[in-house]
């Protein structure tokens, strides 16, 4: 058969336009993948690929359906922002950062989690972490997924050599708030110069704001930022960099480099930073780190969650699904891939978690992050903590960077935070 | 416009002949027309898509309070009122000239000097010229990523130089000029290559006779350079320049990628905050899609009003420009001569008066 120019072109357009219908087409079905399956996005190293390979054959305690997951490389927020503008292909399921509050104001863009039986399944969850997921209005936008509990890492190698004992019991005794870790990092430094205690005045802040039971704005919608929990933190933070106690490394190549040349010697933070620290930017130093209680108490910065979109194509299946992945038994397996922190206290006994770590000199390390996440008292995250926290951190980074005097910081963020809010109309 | 009025024209005499040839009904011009326009429509189509519409309903954004999710809140000239007192804007504004400035004026000038150089050259043309060029087709976050690493506090190769030749370490990374100078560094050397190529083809367009002519009159080489190259490169030159500052305007990447690990993508201290990654900030960071809008409009503006600039400077074409130029020549050295007759003349008037 000669192909004819008319033929070609007649042959694409059809083809164009069958293409065009299928893309926008099916009229009353917008959310995302074929009838018997149910779409997943989330970035990439939030789930265990085991248990996902296992629910894209079928998803378990729900015949019929099966998973189509997708990892979202880079600006995951802003795909699933413009899917849920665009009204249609939305994913059925997606993963949701630690920053859920924020889409409170849109929660009607999701199902109520309550209404799919989530209720009964409480027990098993963190309480604070279950809290984070629920709207001021009582709607349960987002199911848990994992946590970020605090403790203090520190290099048991550079405290020898300083004269202290390395026993995780007695650097807790000996550091139990943040005056005595000051002190401590001074001692430190006398041994060895060049030690610091924080990677940069940010690390400080944003750690001792998250041992707090609150943050920037109640649940009835009242500004406390400025008060003095806030101040308070914000002044530690600067004390850290004016006692010298600080590495100054502004960025991600900086931060792992003070771990890899080891001047970051002791750090208050959460329990993913065990690797993306010091596992990853200094493999070295395996068998001379070790946890403990962080000085100040228990906190949690960060974790994650699963919301169910609105155009969810079946809710109860959905439901089943991400209560059979966040269950106690498959978080425990979440945390040996891609060591992801369980917001299921069950789970901390559990025989894959309380394996000694060889990173750690055989510590038990669990047992630290699961008594932080056990104490962590929780607090209230509102729809504009971020924009609260980005000029308060903008200020801190001038403070240490090009030595801003901390009190026209402090004034200039305020002012700032000010006019975001009343832009929001939060004020 | 040529080009409309030239299908006109000749669409005119083949609607005669179908009209003659066809049935008695008076033939519709736009059905005659029809294949052309399907012919040429999918450009249209697709530009009326992605950008035409994405344009215009920037301006309809730009008059609303969006999260991008939610419903849009109709808010005015709210949006250009805040950007106007916002003092992040107009420090934006600030890094991003400056650092064009920093950019655009060693880039060019060593492109010049390396399209000098690769003219001349007689061995391994085509490797000097493909390894200038090199830089310009890499992945622009992998140059940044190692870039990254060269000007980094506590580990760069720069510092570890500075270092190990007595000087001491610099915060590149957490100052704010040297936050700009590693940028600047970054754009000029991805694009001294490409712009060193443009230069070469018009070396190449130079006629040799002028150079010989040069030769025999015993200029020196670098008299050469600065009486001869420079001034018959100066279209080319114009074109670099112009095309250095609509992309200077444009930078964004280079401190997206430096400092992209934080929600602050302009660095400590905002120094290397340019407008499009400001944009990128309020719009996809911060989810404020209105406020995003509206600094592009802002962007848009100072593009116009940098093009009018641009426009002034070259202004007309370069054999007006030689004439005006010998016209106001003579007009001077006319004016200079009737000074000096005029004073010669009062002089000798008042020689005659004294005489007298």
């Amino acid at each position: 058969m000669t192909l004819s120019r008319r033929k070609f072109l007649a042959v694409g357009t059809s083809a164009a336009a069958a293409a065009a219908a299928g893309l926008t087409g099916c009229g009353s079905r917008s959310s995302l993948g074929a009838s018997n399956e149910l779409s997943m996005w989330t970035w990439v190293g939030s789930v265990n690929d085991d248990l996902i390979a296992q629910a894209e054959k079928a998803i378990p305690g729900y015949d019929g359906m099966k998973l189509a997951m997708t990892r979202i490389g880079t600006n995951y927020k802003t795909k699933v922002l413009t899917a849920l503008a665009g009204k249609s292909l939305v994913p059925d399921i997606v993963a949701i950062n630690d920053d859920v509050a924020t889409y409170f104001p849109n929660a009607d863009q999701f199902h109520d989690l309550f209404e799919l039986g989530a209720k009964d399944l409480e027990k098993d969850f963190l309480p604070w972490k279950w809290k984070l997921g629920i709207t001021p209005e009582n709607k349960m936008m987002a199911y848990p997924m994992d946590t970020g509990p605090t403790a203090l890492f520190y290099r048991s190698d550079v405290f020898t050599k300083a004269g202290i004992d390395i026993d995780p019991a007695a650097v807790a005794g000996l550091a139990p708030d943040w005056d005595a870790y000051i002190a401590l990092g001074k001692k430190l430094k006398q041994a060895v110069p060049g030690s610091a205690i924080t990677d940069n005045i940010q690390g400080v802040y944003d750690y001792r704001m998250a041992q707090q039971p609150k943050r920037y704005m109640t649940s009835d919608g009242q500004y406390i930022g400025d008060q003095d929990h806030v101040r308070q933190s914000f002044d530690l933070a600067v004390r850290v960099v004016k006692e010298g106690l600080s590495a100054n490394a502004q960025n991600s190549t900086d931060k792992n480099a003070v771990v890899t040349n080891g001047k970051l010697v002791a750090y208050n933070a959460a329990v993913w930073w065990a690797q993306l620290g010091p596992k990853n930017a200094a493999p070295k130093t395996k068998g001379l780190w070790r946890v403990t209680a962080a000085p100040g108490g228990a906190g949690n910065r960060g974790g994650s969650f699963l919301g169910i979109t609105k155009y969810c194509k079946n809710p109860e299946a959905a439901f089943a699904f991400i209560s059979w992945l966040e269950s106690a038994k498959n978080q425990a397996q979440a945390f040996l891939d891609p060591v992801l922190f369980p917001s299921t206290p069950a789970t901390y006994t559990d025989p894959t978690l309380t394996a000694p770590d060889p990173f750690f000199g055989g510590q038990q390390i669990v047992d630290v992050f699961a008594e932080s996440a056990k104490k962590y008292p929780g607090a209230y995250f509102s729809p504009y903590d971020s924009i609260i926290g980005t000029p308060i951190g903008k200020e801190l980074v001038n403070i240490e960077a090009s030595g801003k005097d901390p009190d026209q910081a402090w004034a200039d963020a305020q002012r700032q935070i000010e006019r975001e809010l009343t832009r929001a109309g939060a004020i | 416009m040529p080009s409309e009025s030239a299908v006109t024209s000749k669409a005119v005499p083949a609607q005669e002949v179908t009209a003659t040839t066809a049935a008695d009904k008076p033939p519709n011009r736009f059905r005659q027309a029809l294949p052309q326009y399907a012919a040429v429509s999918p450009f249209f189509i697709l530009f009326a898509i992605f950008g035409a519409f994405p344009v215009l309903f920037s301006i309809w954004i730009s008059f609303h309070s969006w999260d991008g999710i939610g419903n849009m809140t109709w808010v005015g000239l709210e949006q250009y009122n805040y950007l106007l007192s916002d003092a992040t804007f107009w420090k934006t504004i600030g890094n991003t000239l400056i650092i064009w400035v920093l950019s655009t004026v060693p880039m060019l000038l060593l492109a010049l000097v390396i399209a000098n150089a690769l003219h001349n050259a007689t061995r391994f043309r085509t490797f000097y010229r493909i390894a200038y060029f090199i830089p310009n087709v890499t992945s622009v976050v992998a140059i940044t990523l190692v870039f990254g690493s060269i000007f980094s506090n506590n580990f760069g190769l720069l510092n570890a130089f500075l270092q190990s030749i007595g000087l001491g370490q610099v915060e590149w990374l957490t100052q704010p000029w040297g936050i700009k100078i590693a940028i600047a560094t970054i754009i000029t050397w991805r694009w001294v290559g490409y712009n060193a190529i443009i230069y070469l083809a018009g070396l190449q367009a130079i006629s040799a006779d002028v150079y010989e002519a040069a030769k025999v009159d015993g200029a020196s080489s670098r008299q050469t350079f600065w009486r001869i190259t420079v001034p018959m490169m100066r279209p080319v030159i114009l074109f670099t320049a112009v095309t250095s500052t609509i992309g200077g305007l444009q930078i964004f990447t280079e401190s997206r990628v430096l400092f992209g690990d934080t929600n602050n993508i302009g660095g400590p201290g905002d120094a290397g905050l340019t407008i499009v990654s400001y944009l990128y900030q309020s719009a996809f960071i911060n989810n404020q899609f209105g406020y995003g809008a509206a600094i592009g409009w802002a962007l848009f503006v100072l593009i116009v009003l940098f093009s009018i600039i641009n426009w002034r400077l070259i202004g007309g074409n370069d054999d007006e420009r030689l004439t005006r130029r010998a016209a106001r020549r003579v007009e001077r050295r006319i004016a200079a001569q009737n000074a000096k007759r005029a004073a010669a003349q009062s002089a000798a008037a008042k020689e005659t008066a004294d005489v007298r």
